[in-house]
């Protein structure tokens, strides 16, 4: 067979499966052209191999033609909705008109959470173990790590080579931070550098001790509830205008898996 | 006399069962609320959808009701029923259930656009949707907790499609007439008085 011959039968398949798996809408696919195709080369096919994948990309359209069954029925049902009009309407909504739409087609789940038998054993057994906290306390030691530099590969990826793009990021950061704490004028620390990765995270806590150092935002620590709070000043502030202290903020990756699977950041 | 004590016994084994039913459905046994079907068959008998007929009855007078969700094919013993509110409840009321405006906006952008994609979206398509109107930081963690709470479930190739807990919460329907600007008349009950919904 013919390079060009298996070349149509794997792009065939391929394209299938993008319809399938990536969400392509199926009517992009020239089902009847590929037929066509397909029915010229299928008398030159000698081998095992080639009349496998002629079966792989008919089953592949046969699914495409199932998907343009399944598309018609979607848009022709009472659900569909133009993805477009969607795009409009997000910009014409305010996010308070967004939620009211929510709110008046939700009815919530009721539901109540009880503890098993198992459950009160584990807590009982977990209780009976747990060491006083004078103990505790005496294990929560820290451990002094030694400052680096950063290299300059590690800049580029964070797509700074140079200062200005270094005070571009700051700004950058900085709107963000603004507009994140809206007129409330305050957000968690965790709320805002927790992100979809560990790394994204670091990097976004990397950046908000830049912008406390550098004036532009403040933070409280508030030990009772053990909460970190950020303040974004309206305008930057000189370091005298401010009290300067020193504060370690961990984050771990522990930390970080604890808050992204305990929902609450 | 007889008879007498045969209805009373009939009667009180109904309440049994309808205790039953009750429990199964308001405590959470499972990493999901709710319960299948094929275990409220096994504690309650072949006569399990009489019994969840008299609790709607019991629960309307409460302002809730019980939903069906179903999972597959009809009658799968996989579709699994809900206790949710018969209504939609107030602004005041999602304020104290933990809900941002933020994240009710950005819910009703994402099921919207999943619907009109016909079920399935790209996660990258509907964060970059998202990000026109919210920030970023706040998007990828909201899309996240979605997902961890049932209202939306990605696969492995990155498309997001509408979750368990939409289907049992939210009137797909009606949330769509809404955001067109027209309102759309509730859904119709099934014969078994139990609202069936996905």
């Amino acid at each position: 067979m013919t390079s060009e011959k298996k070349e149509l039968m794997l792009r065939i398949i391929d394209l299938c499966e993008s319809v399938q798996q990536r969400g392509i809408d199926p009517f992009d696919v020239k089902v009847q052209e590929f037929l066509d195709r397909l029915r010229e080369i299928l008398p030159k096919l000698k081998a095992h191999e080639d009349l496998y994948l002629d079966i792989q990309a008919m089953l592949g359209l046969a699914e495409v033609v199932y998907q343009q069954g399944e598309w018609i029925k979607h848009k022709s049902s009472l659900l569909y909705l133009d993805p477009l009009l969607i795009m409009l309407k997000l910009h014409a909504l305010s996010s308070e008109d967004l939620s009211e739409v929510l709110m008046k087609s939700w009815h919530p789940i009721v539901e109540l959470e009880s503890i098993s038998p198992h459950g009160i054993k584990e807590s009982k057994d977990y209780w009976t173990e747990l060491p006083p906290l004078s103990e505790r306390w005496g294990e929560l030691g820290t451990t002094e790590l030694l400052t680096g530099k950063i290299s300059r590969d590690e800049l580029e990826k964070m797509g700074v080579s140079s200062e200005d793009d270094f005070s571009k990021l700051m700004k950058d950061i900085w709107e963000e931070l603004q507009s994140a704490v809206g007129e409330k004028g305050e957000i968690k620390y965790w709320d805002f550098i927790m992100a979809r990765t560990f790394e994204e995270t670091t990097k976004m806590a990397w950046l908000v001790s830049f912008l406390v150092t550098g004036g532009l935002a403040t933070i409280d620590v508030i030990p009772l509830e053990e909460e970190i709070i950020l303040r974004p000043f309206a305008k930057p502030r000189g370091l005298k205008a401010t009290d300067v202290f020193s504060l370690a903020i961990p984050v771990t990756r522990e930390e970080w898996e604890r808050r992204r699977k305990g929902g609450e950041n | 006399m007889e008879k007498t004590e045969r209805a009373k016994e009939d009667a009180a084994e109904a309440r049994q069962k309808l205790a039953k039913a009750a429990q199964l459905l308001f405590f959470r046994h499972h990493m999901e609320p709710g319960a299948k079907r094929w275990e409220l068959k096994k504690a309650i008998g072949r006569n399990y959808e009489e019994v969840l007929k008299m609790l709607d009855g019991e629960l309307a007078m409460l302002g809730l009701e019980v939903k069906l969700v179903k999972e597959g094919e009809e009658g799968s013993e996989s579709d699994r029923y809900f206790i949710t509110f018969k209504g939609h409840p107030t602004l005041t009321e999602t304020r104290t259930f933990g809900w941002r405006i933020d994240d009710m906006a950005m819910l009703t952008v994402a099921i919207s656009y999943i619907v009109a994609k016909g079920g399935k979206a790209q996660l990258k398509e509907i964060e970059r949707t998202l990000k026109e109107k919210f920030p970023k930081w706040r998007v990828e963690a909201t899309i996240d907790r979605f997902i961890r709470r049932g209202y939306l479930s990605e696969d492995e190739t990155g498309l997001l499609y509408i979750g368990w807990r939409t289907r049992a919460e939210i009137d797909q329907k009606t949330l769509l007439g809404l955001l067109l600007g027209k309102e759309e008349k509730g859904e119709a009950k099934g014969d078994s008085g139990v609202r069936e919904q996905g």
